[in-house]
């Protein structure tokens, strides 16, 4: 189980991942807007989503828990 | 009236020797029974936890590593009490070192021995083996060879002072060559199985620091946390190896011992033996004149989109010549060492995909243990840009960004190295000032993709400009138009015309044109120039 956290304040632009998924590390799960650009939140390491804690449009601030990873 | 007869050499079983003369035969012996014990380590049951760990003992380690080795020391033993002070036996030190090769270059090696008393400092022998400084660190420093530690250990422990008889009080005369090494050799440090106090210290003493998945560094273990703050937490929640790898605390993190191993090499490849030598240059395969048209798919034309910076410097170097130090903290700036037509250099890109490339200070930290590094053993640096400035907000000034942000400003300014610069996208704000240094040749490659100025015009124009638009009829409308007219003025071929930037380059050309700048620089760092002039008269 690991836990992915937003690293900068911004907001969520896209959802890309649901509970669920199988993904690879890399696999892009949930594009932030901050600091004027799209910023990808990757996996970071293979594993299935188990929850995904943000909607689309939502404020986040550095360190809000995004998407909860399981094996 | 003494017995003329030799004491029993409680360590061996054998006999000792007579005040009359000695035995060849005896003497000889004592090698082959004093060389068993120290291959047992700590003993059968000791051997076989760490293996059940999936760890390899010390002696595998350097087996594995070393093409040859030359053991110093290895005679050096450990007497066993108990907590009633009972004599337990003779085991070997808890450190094995000696000179070894590795990869045809002469290196010292040496590690604790877990299996004896969890590696502790061997504060029971006349002489430290090595550690926190000793034989190992010593052979390095006399030598000029670089120092590899395979580092697992207690750091301190109460023991010791019940051996000794008395508290003793730590002073830091031994990390004295800790310290200088750093300025002479390359110090590369693997941590497998655990590591405290002072055995973790020792492994952030380096120049570059890999820890395998599994296990531990930390500066006080768990019953020191419950004594001290009332607090029950496991070893791995405090300093398990993608913590501290995500700190910076240690740069890499390696599936097992073979990979951390496997990295110490790579790295140790692009490294002179000393500070008064140059890194050997490679022979390259891939063509110099190479053109990186991928180059122009990486970068988005939407100036929104990111993009892996990794990929920008895999594109430009020669190929796979790229090893990144530090992927896992610090992201949203890439470090690394690669070749450039076989020349070693250290690369740096800001990365979009983090902060959008802003340099946070974390990013700033890992930049100037970069540069000390390429500027140590005289590798020219190679810096992509693409910073939109130091990272703002609230956690950003809690963070003293711009404690950092000078540190970073400093470690370039003072590079003694040649450094190219790439301008990828962005360049705004004091940050650019932390890419490059305009009292050297500060040589400035701009792409077509470039923007740059004080501040990026959308929030710019509003700051310098809020009053007009707040009084204005439309405010709307008067901030599009500046925005308009400030827009206009960020087309980079207009700085190129002012000579504002050296040059603006074709991005699929880029490999060819950095590739002979360092070529060309490659005398400024011979000595005389950059290198530190060695003592030709012998003085100290």
């Amino acid at each position: 189980m690991s836990e992915i956290l937003a690293d900068c304040v911004g907001t969520v632009w896209k959802v890309l991942s649901a509970p669920g998924d199988r993904v690879s590390e890399g696999d892009v799960l949930i594009i932030l807007e901050s600091m004027k650009m799209e910023i990808p939140i990757e996996a970071e390491e293979d594993g299935v989503v188990v929850s995904v804690h943000v909607a689309e449009g939502a404020q986040v601030d550095d360190g809000d828990l995004l998407v909860r990873m399981g094996e | 009236m003494t017995e003329n007869r030799p004491a029993e050499r409680d360590s061996s079983g054998e006999p000792g020797r007579s005040t009359v003369g000695f035995s060849w035969e005896a003497e000889l012996r004592q090698f082959d029974v004093r060389r068993e014990r120290a291959r047992k380590l700590g003993g059968e049951r000791r051997v076989n936890r760490q293996r059940e760990q999936g760890r390899y003992t010390i002696r595998e380690r350097i087996e594995k590593i070393a093409e040859s080795f030359s053991e110093i020391g290895e005679f050096a033993v450990y007497h066993e009490y108990d907590a009633l002070g009972n004599k337990l036996g003779t085991l070997p030190s808890s450190y094995v070192c000696g000179l070894a090769k590795v990869d045809g270059r002469y290196v010292a090696l040496g590690g604790e021995d877990f299996t004896v008393r969890g590696g502790a400092p061997q504060t029971y022998l006349d002489r430290m083996k090595g550690g926190t400084g000793g034989f190992i660190d010593d052979l390095a420093h006399d030598y000029k060879i670089p120092l590899m530690l395979f580092v697992e250990g207690v750091g301190g422990d109460v023991a010791g002072q019940e051996e000794k008889g008395h508290a003793y009080l730590n002073n830091s005369i031994s990390w004295n060559r800790c310290f200088e090494v750093l300025s002479e050799v390359p110090v590369l440090s693997m941590v497998s199985g655990v590591a405290v106090g002072a055995a973790s210290a020792r492994a952030l003493a380096s120049h570059f620091s890999v820890i395998t998945k599994d296990s531990v560094l930390i500066t006080g273990g768990p019953p020191l946390v419950r004594r001290a703050l009332g607090i029950e937490i496991d070893k791995f929640d405090l300093g398990g190896a993608k913590l501290v790898t995500s700190i910076g605390a240690v740069d890499n993190l390696a599936e097992d011992e073979d990979d951390a191993m496997n990295q110490m090499r790579r790295v140790l490849s692009y490294l002179p033996q000393n500070a008064w030598q140059l890194p050997e240059r490679a022979p390259c395969t891939d063509p110099v004149t190479r053109r990186a048209p991928e180059l122009l798919e990486i970068i988005p034309e939407n100036r929104r989109q990111a993009y892996r910076a990794s990929r920008v410097i895999q594109a430009v170097v020669d190929q796979d010549s790229f090893f990144e130090i530090g992927s896992r903290w610090g992201k949203s700036l890439t470090t690394g060492l690669a070749r450039i037509d076989g020349i070693p250099i250290g690369v740096l890109a800001n990365n979009p995909q983090s902060l959008g490339g802003a340099m946070d200070a974390a990013a700033c930290d890992k930049q100037v243990r970069l540069i000390s590094l390429c500027n140590t053993f005289h590798l020219p640096i190679l810096y992509f840009v693409d910073v939109p400035g130091f990272m703002v907000g609230p956690q950003a000034e809690k963070d003293n960004t711009l404690r950092w942000g000078l540190k970073a400003m400093e470690s370039i300014i003072s590079a003694t190295v040649p450094v190219v610069t790439i301008q990828v996208r962005k360049s705004y704000g004091l940050a650019v000032s932390a890419t490059s240094n305009p009292e050297k040749l500060g040589l400035r490659l701009a792409w077509p993709s470039g923007e740059w100025g004080d501040l990026p015009i959308e929030g710019g124009v509003e700051a310098a400009y809020r009053r007009e638009i707040e009084a204005s009829e439309n405010p709307e409308q008067l901030r599009a138009e500046i925005e308009a007219r400030m827009g206009a003025l960020v087309d980079p071929w207009r700085t190129a015309e002012a000579f504002g930037v050296e040059h603006m380059i074709d991005p699929r050309a880029t490999r060819e044109i950095v590739a002979t700048f360092f070529e060309a620089s490659l005398g400024s760092m011979s000595a005389g120039g950059n290198l530190p002039r060695p003592d030709w008269r012998g003085r100290s």
